[in-house]
C-alpha cells in the first residue's frame, strides 16, 4: 500500500464515523479534518482547502446536495459522497451536482481509499487535450478520431466513439446518466436512458468481454470505467 | 341486404331455458277427458325408452283404469300431512328433488298445498324441480287459468277455487291438448268411468252439460292455439324473422276497490295477452277496503303485469296523466254501476275525457264471488252504541230543559251530534245518527208530541231541512274523515321511510345499520330480524326482541328468500304457514341477506310498501357501511406501507451507520492496529461495543414493535411497586441525572405487568435523555388521580413543537423528521405508548413545562396514567 498524503475532510454527524475514519486515514498517510454540520463543512473548505472531501448526505443542518452545490460555487474539490443505498436519487443529483465519486454505507475501508485515490490523481488535471489517451492496452486518439484496443483498431460509430473517449477521460469516476446524455446528445435527451444502454451494450461487444468487464454498470445512477 | 340479427332479449330468454327442465302439460277442458290417462299412456312409452320415469304424484279419482294404468312404474310416497285432525297426503318434493329422475309425473297442477308445505301452490312445487333440472309432465283444466276464471264461472256457473297464474303455461315447453268432444265425454260420465253413478248423475245436469262442455272445449282449444301462436312468434324473433309486428300496445287495469277489481284485471290480463302488451295494474289510494285493492293487484302481478299506486284526489285526471305518460293504449275498467256519487263517476268521466285511448268496460261479477272475495272484516258496532248513547242523553236532557229550550234548538244540537258521529266514525255513523236523531227530534219535541205524526207544515220543512242537512253533515264529515285516516296513514308510512333513511345515514359500521334495521322492523311489526350469508350458510345477525327466535321452518322460509331471492312467509305465496315475512337484501344486484319481520296480522299494504322500502334503504346502508369498511382497511394498508418504509428507512439508518463504524472500525485495526496508538486501538475496539449495543437495542425495539403490531402481545396484570420498577429502570439508563424521585403514598402501587411497565420507563427516560443536553435533569414523580396513578417523568430538553405532541408516539416519527435529529429508533415512545395502553392505561405528552424559567429549555413531560392497586 503506497503512501498517499493530502488534507481530507470528513463531513458526518455520526461521532462513530469519525471515530474510525479519523485514525484509518491517519493510518493511510492522510491528514484528517472533522466537520459535523454543512456549515461548518463549508467554512472548513474555505479555511483549509482540503484535498478531497468525504461527504455524508443527511446532515442535521442543511441537506447534502445544497452543501455541494454552496460548495461547488467556489471549490473544485473532489467530492466523494458515502451515502445509503435507500438514496439513490440524492446520489444522482449529487453526482450531477458535481461530486466525483460514491461509496455506499457500510464500505470497505480499502475501497474507500481506493476510490480517494483516484479522485486525488485526477484532480486538477481536466483531460480534454488531443494528446492521445492510453490505458491498459486501450488508445484513443482524439486528433484522429480512431481508437484501438491492444493494437487492433476498433470500427466504431461516431457516437461510440464519442462515449468511450468520455469514460475513458473520466475512467476510475461514475458518469451518471444524465452526465453522459447531455454531453453526447444534447440537454433534451437526458431522460433517454435506454439510448444509452443500447450503445453501452455494443461498445461492450466491441471492447470484447476481457475489456468491457472494466466498464461496470452503477444500478440506477450511471456506467464508470475502471482503471 | 344485411341479414336480420335475431332480438337479443328473445335470445337471452331462450338460453335462460337451457339448463332447467322440460315442461310439459297435459291440457284439458273438464275432468275426466283423460289427460292423466294420455300422460301416462306416454310415460310408458318413454319408459320402454329407457328414460327414467317415476310418478310422483297420480290422481286415480278412484278409477281403477287409471290406477291400473299406472302399472310398474316407480311411484314416489305421499307426504302426510296433519291438518285440522285430518291427515292429507301430499306430494313430496323434497323425496322428489332427492331422487331426482329424468322425468316426473305430477298430476293435477292447479291443486292448492296444505299449510305448512314449502309453497302454496303445488305449480310452486312443479317450478321447483324444473329448477333443478327435472323434467315435469303435468295436466291442467283449462278453467283453472287465473285469466280464464271468470269466463268459466259466467259460462258453468260454478266457480273454481283453485287457479294458477297463466305465466305458468307459459313456463311448459310443450303443451298437449287432451280432447275429447262433449258428447264422449257425457257418454264416459255415464258409464262411470268418471265419477261414482250417484255423483255422475249430479254432475251430468250440473258442471257437465253440453253446452258447458262445448264452452269449455272451445276455451281449452283457443289456449291452446294462443300458445302455438306466441311459440311461432317468439321462433320468428328468435330466427329474425322479419315479420308484421303489433305495434307497442299497453293495457291499464284500473283497480278499485270494488268488487269488480279481479275481474277487471283477468280481462285486461287476457286482453294484455292476445295483443301480446304489457300489462299494468293502477289504483288511486283513496283510504278504501284495502285487502281487495291488493288482492286484485296481486293477481296482476301473478298475471305477469305490474302494479302501480299513486296517491291522487282526481281519479280519472290521475288514470289521464299516467297512461299519457306510458304510452298506454287501452284502459280496462268495471262498469261501477252502484255508484251514485258524481265524483267517483269515473266510466263517465273517463268516457267524455279519454278520447286517445280505447276504453274496455267490464260487467260486474254475477255474484260475489265466495272464494276469491276477501272476507269482510266484521261489523264495529261501537260507533253506533255510542251514538245511541248519545242520542238518548241529548233527548233525555232536551225532555228536561224542555221548558227553556226552544224545539228548533234541539235540531241544530241533533245536526251537531250528526256531524261529531260522523266525522269520529265515519259516513254510516253520521248516516245512523242522522235517520235515528231525525226520528227522536219528531217523536219527543216536535207538536203532537210523542207522536211521529207533525201538525205545523213549518215544522214538517224543518224537519225535512234536518235530515238533508243531517245526511250532507254526515256524509261530508265521513269523508273527511276518511281522507285523514288515509292521508295519515300515508304521513306515517312517510315519516317513517324518512326516518330510518335518517337513521341509517347516522348509522357508521355494519353492525349499526343492522340493529337499525331489524328495530325498524321490529317496530313495525312486532318482532325484526336481519340474517346474513355467513361460513355456515345464512345466519342470523341481529333479532329484535333477542328472545325471537326462527323455528325450523322460518329458517327455511328465509333461507328460501335468500336463495330464491323472493319475499317468503306469512302473506306471500311461498311458505305462507310461517309466522314471519322475510324480504331479500339486495346489495350490488346481488341477495347478500334476509330482512325478516313477525307481523301481529297479515301485513296491509301500506306496510308491505314500507318494509320493502326498509329493506332497500337497509341493504344501501349495508352496502355503504361495507365500502366505509373497505376504506378503512385500505387505509390501514396504506398506514401499514406507511410505517414499512419508515422501517426501511430507519433500518438504512440506525442499523447503517452502526455497522460501517463496526467495519470500518474492525479494518482499520486489523490493517494498521500495530501502527496506531494504543490510546486509538482501545477507542476502536469501545466503539465496536457501543455500536454493536446499539444495533441489538434497535433490533430489540423493532421486535417489541413487530409483537405490538402483530397483536401477540400477552399481558400480566400484577400488583407492583413502582418505586422498585422505577428504580429498575433508571438503572438500565446510565448517565442520567435525577432531581429526585418522588412517588407518594397513597401512588406506591399499580396493576401492570412488570416486564412492559419497566420497558415503558426506560424507554421514557431514554428519550428525555436523548433530547435534553448533556447536564440536563431527569425528575419522575407519581400520584394518585382517583382510581389511577399518574407517573410523570420530566425532561429539560429541546420540547416538543406544539402541533406534534400527539405525534412523537407515532412509530419512526423521528424518522419524518429527516434524521439525524438524535439517535435511536424512532420506536421508543411508539412502544411507550403500545404497552402503556395494552395494559389499560393511558399516555401522553406535554410541553413546554410549565414549572421551568421561560428562557431556558422548554422541557418535556411524558404522563403514564395506569390503574391504581
Amino acid at each position: 500500500m503506497s503512501i498517499a498524503s493530502g488534507r481530507i475532510l470528513v463531513v458526518d454527524d455520526e461521532p462513530q464515523i469519525h471515530r474510525f475514519l479519523a485514525p484509518a486515514l491517519q493510518a493511510a498517510g492522510f491528514e484528517p479534518l472533522r466537520a459535523e454540520r454543512g456549515e461548518a463543512a463549508l467554512r472548513a473548505v474555505a479555511a483549509n482547502a482540503p484535498d478531497l472531501v468525504l461527504l455524508d448526505l443527511g446532515l442535521p443542518d442543511m441537506d447534502g446536495h445544497a452543501v455541494l452545490q454552496k460548495l461547488r460555487e467556489f471549490s473544485s474539490v473532489p467530492v466523494i459522497i458515502l451515502s445509503a443505498r435507500d438514496r439513490e436519487a440524492e446520489k444522482i443529483a449529487a453526482l450531477d451536482a458535481g461530486a466525483d465519486d460514491y461509496v455506499e454505507k457500510p464500505f470497505g475501508l480499502g475501497e474507500l481509499l481506493a476510490r480517494i485515490r483516484t479522485a486525488l490523481r485526477h484532480k486538477g488535471q481536466p483531460e480534454v487535450s488531443s494528446q492521445p489517451l492510453e490505458f491498459d492496452g486501450l488508445v484513443i486518439d482524439p486528433a484522429s478520431a480512431k481508437a484501438a484496443l491492444h493494437g487492433e483498431a476498433l470500427t466504431l460509430t461516431r457516437r461510440e466513439y464519442e462515449l468511450l473517449l468520455l469514460l475513458a477521460r473520466n475512467r476510475g469516476r461514475v458518469l451518471t446518466h444524465r452526465q453522459i446524455l447531455t454531453a453526447l446528445w444534447g440537454p433534451a435527451h437526458t431522460e433517454d436512458v435506454a439510448y444509452l444502454r443500447v450503445y453501452i451494450g455494443q461498445l461492450r461487444k466491441k471492447l470484447g468481454a476481457s475489456f468491457s468487464a472494466r466498464l461496470s454498470t452503477e444500478p440506477g445512477v450511471g456506467y464508470r470505467l475502471q482503471e | 341486404m344485411e341479414k336480420p340479427r335475431p332480438d337479443p332479449d328473445a335470445l337471452i330468454a331462450s338460453l335462460r331455458q337451457a339448463g332447467r327442465g322440460h315442461l310439459k302439460i297435459f291440457l284439458g277442458a273438464a275432468p275426466g277427458v283423460g289427460k292423466t290417462w294420455a300422460m301416462l299412456d306416454a310415460a310408458h312409452t318413454q319408459q320402454q325408452k329407457g328414460v327414467d320415469v317415476v310418478a310422483g304424484l297420480i290422481e286415480t279419482h278412484g278409477r281403477a283404469g287409471t290406477a291400473e294404468k299406472l302399472g310398474e312404474l316407480e311411484a314416489l310416497p305421499r307426504q302426510p300431512v296433519p291438518y285440522r285432525g285430518q291427515s292429507l297426503e301430499e306430494f313430496d318434493l323434497d323425496a322428489a328433488l332427492h331422487r331426482h329422475p329424468q322425468l316426473l309425473l305430477v298430476d293435477e297442477l292447479a291443486h292448492t298445498n296444505a299449510p305448512g308445505l314449502r309453497h302454496a301452490k303445488r305449480w310452486q312445487d312443479v317450478q321447483e324441480l324444473l329448477e333443478a333440472g327435472i323434467n315435469v309432465w303435468s295436466t291442467l283444466n283449462v278453467q283453472h287459468l287465473e285469466s280464464l276464471n271468470d269466463q268459466v264461472a259466467r259460462i258453468t256457473g260454478v266457480r273454481v277455487g283453485e287457479t294458477l297464474p297463466d305465466t305458468v303455461l307459459d313456463l311448459a315447453d310443450e303443451i298437449e291438448l287432451i280432447d275429447l268432444p262433449p258428447a264422449e265425454l257425457r257418454t264416459r260420465l255415464e258409464e262411470g268411468h268418471i265419477y261414482r253413478p250417484d255423483v255422475a248423475l249430479r254432475a251430468l245436469d250440473g258442471f257437465f252439460r253440453e253446452g258447458n262442455l262445448g264452452a269449455l272445449r272451445e276455451i281449452a282449444l283457443r289456449r291452446a292455439a294462443q300458445r302455438i301462436d306466441r311459440d311461432v312468434a317468439s321462433y320468428m324473433r328468435l330466427s329474425a324473422i322479419p315479420g308484421p309486428w303489433p305495434v307497442a300496445e299497453k293495457v291499464l287495469a284500473l283497480v278499485g276497490p270494488d268488487l269488480s277489481a279481479q275481474n277487471v284485471v283477468r280481462h285486461a290480463a287476457r286482453l294484455a295477452d292476445a295483443l301480446r302488451a304489457p300489462l299494468v295494474a293502477f289504483h288511486a289510494e283513496g283510504g278504501d277496503d284495502n285487502t281487495r285493492v291488493q288482492a286484485a293487484l296481486d293477481l296482476a302481478v301473478q298475471l305477469g303485469g305490474m302494479a302501480v299506486t299513486v296517491n291522487a284526489r282526481d281519479l280519472a285526471q290521475a288514470v289521464l296523466d299516467y297512461a299519457a305518460a306510458n304510452n298506454i293504449t287501452h284502459i280496462v275498467l268495471g262498469r261501477d254501476a252502484a255508484r251514485w256519487r258524481p265524483r267517483r263517476r269515473l266510466t263517465e268521466s273517463l268516457t267524455r275525457r279519454a278520447t286517445a285511448f280505447t276504453l274496455h268496460l267490464v260487467p260486474l261479477p254475477a255474484a260475489p264471488p265466495p272464494l276469491t272475495a276477501a272476507p269482510r272484516p266484521p261489523r264495529n258496532w261501537e260507533p253506533y252504541v255510542l251514538a245511541g248513547v248519545l242520542l238518548g242523553a241529548v233527548t233525555l236532557g232536551g225532555i228536561a230543559a224542555q221548558s227553556y229550550l226552544p224545539q228548533e234548538a234541539m235540531g241544530l244540537i241533533f245536526t251537531g251530534l250528526i256531524a261529531a258521529m260522523a266525522s269520529r266514525s265515519g259516513r254510516n255513523a253520521g248516516l245512523f245518527t242522522a235517520i235515528i236523531g231525525f226520528f227522536l227530534w219528531n217523536f219527543f219535541f216536535l207538536p203532537p208530541l210523542y207522536t211521529f205524526s207533525v201538525s205545523d207544515p213549518q215544522d214538517l220543512v224543518a224537519l225535512l231541512v234536518f235530515l238533508l242537512v243531517g245526511l250532507l253533515t254526515g256524509t261530508l264529515a265521513g269523508r273527511v274523515r276518511l281522507e285523514a285516516v288515509s292521508s295519515a296513514a300515508r304521513v306515517e308510512a312517510l315519516r317513517r321511510i324518512s326516518l330510518f333513511g335518517q337513521r341509517f345515514s347516522r348509522a357508521a359500521t355494519f353492525s349499526d345499520v343492522l340493529r337499525g334495521a331489524a328495530e325498524e322492523a321490529a317496530s313495525m311489526t312486532g318482532a325484526g330480524i336481519v340474517l346474513l350469508q355467513g361460513v355456515n350458510g345464512l345466519e342470523m345477525e341481529v333479532c329484535v326482541p333477542a328472545e325471537a327466535v326462527l323455528d325450523e321452518a322460518a329458517q327455511a322460509a328465509a333461507e328460501w328468500c335468500y336463495s330464491h331471492d323472493m319475499e317468503t312467509g306469512i302473506g306471500t305465496t311461498t311458505l305462507p304457514s310461517v309466522p314471519w315475512r322475510f324480504l331479500p337484501l339486495h346489495t350490488n344486484g346481488t341477495v347478500t341477506g334476509v330482512l325478516g319481520g313477525r307481523p301481529k296480522t297479515v301485513p296491509p299494504p301500506p306496510l308491505a310498501q314500507t318494509l320493502v322500502t326498509l329493506a332497500g334503504q337497509a341493504a344501501m346502508a349495508l352496502e355503504r357501511a361495507r365500502l366505509a369498511m373497505q376504506t378503512a382497511r385500505a387505509q390501514a394498508q396504506e398506514d401499514s406501507q406507511k410505517l414499512r418504509n419508515a422501517l426501511l428507512s430507519s433500518l438504512s439508518h440506525d442499523l447503517r451507520t452502526p455497522l460501517t463504524a463496526i467495519r470500518g472500525a474492525a479494518e482499520t485495526l486489523a490493517q494498521s492496529g500495530t501502527a496506531l496508538a494504543p490510546a486509538i486501538q482501545a477507542d476502536l475496539l469501545t466503539s465496536i461495543i457501543e455500536d454493536t449495543a446499539r444495533m441489538t437495542k434497535f433490533l430489540s425495539n423493532i421486535m417489541d414493535m413487530a409483537r405490538v403490531e402483530a397483536g401477540g402481545l400477552t399481558v400480566r396484570r400484577e400488583r407492583l411497586r413502582l418505586a422498585e420498577l422505577v428504580e429498575a429502570a433508571i438503572a438500565r439508563i446510565p448517565g442520567a441525572q435525577y432531581t429526585g424521585v418522588n412517588i407518594a403514598p397513597d401512588a406506591s402501587h399499580v396493576l401492570a405487568d412488570p416486564v412492559l411497565l419497566e420497558q415503558v420507563v426506560v424507554n421514557i427516560l431514554d428519550n428525555a435523555m436523548k433530547y435534553a443536553p448533556a447536564g440536563s435533569r431527569v425528575a419522575i414523580q407519581a400520584a394518585r388521580r382517583g382510581e389511577k396513578v399518574r407517573l410523570a417523568v420530566s425532561d429539560e430538553g429541546v420540547g416538543i413543537p406544539p402541533g406534534e405532541l400527539e405525534a412523537v408516539f407515532d412509530s419512526f416519527f423521528r424518522a419524518t423528521r429527516g434524521d439525524r435529529v438524535a439517535p435511536g429508533t424512532g420506536l421508543g415512545l411508539a412502544i411507550a405508548k403500545a404497552f402503556t395502553e395494552a395494559m389499560g392505561g393511558s399516555i401522553m405528552a406535554q410541553s413546554p413545562r410549565l414549572d421551568l424559567p421561560a428562557d431556558g429549555l422548554p422541557g418535556t413531560i411524558i404522563t403514564v396514567e395506569l390503574p391504581a392497586a
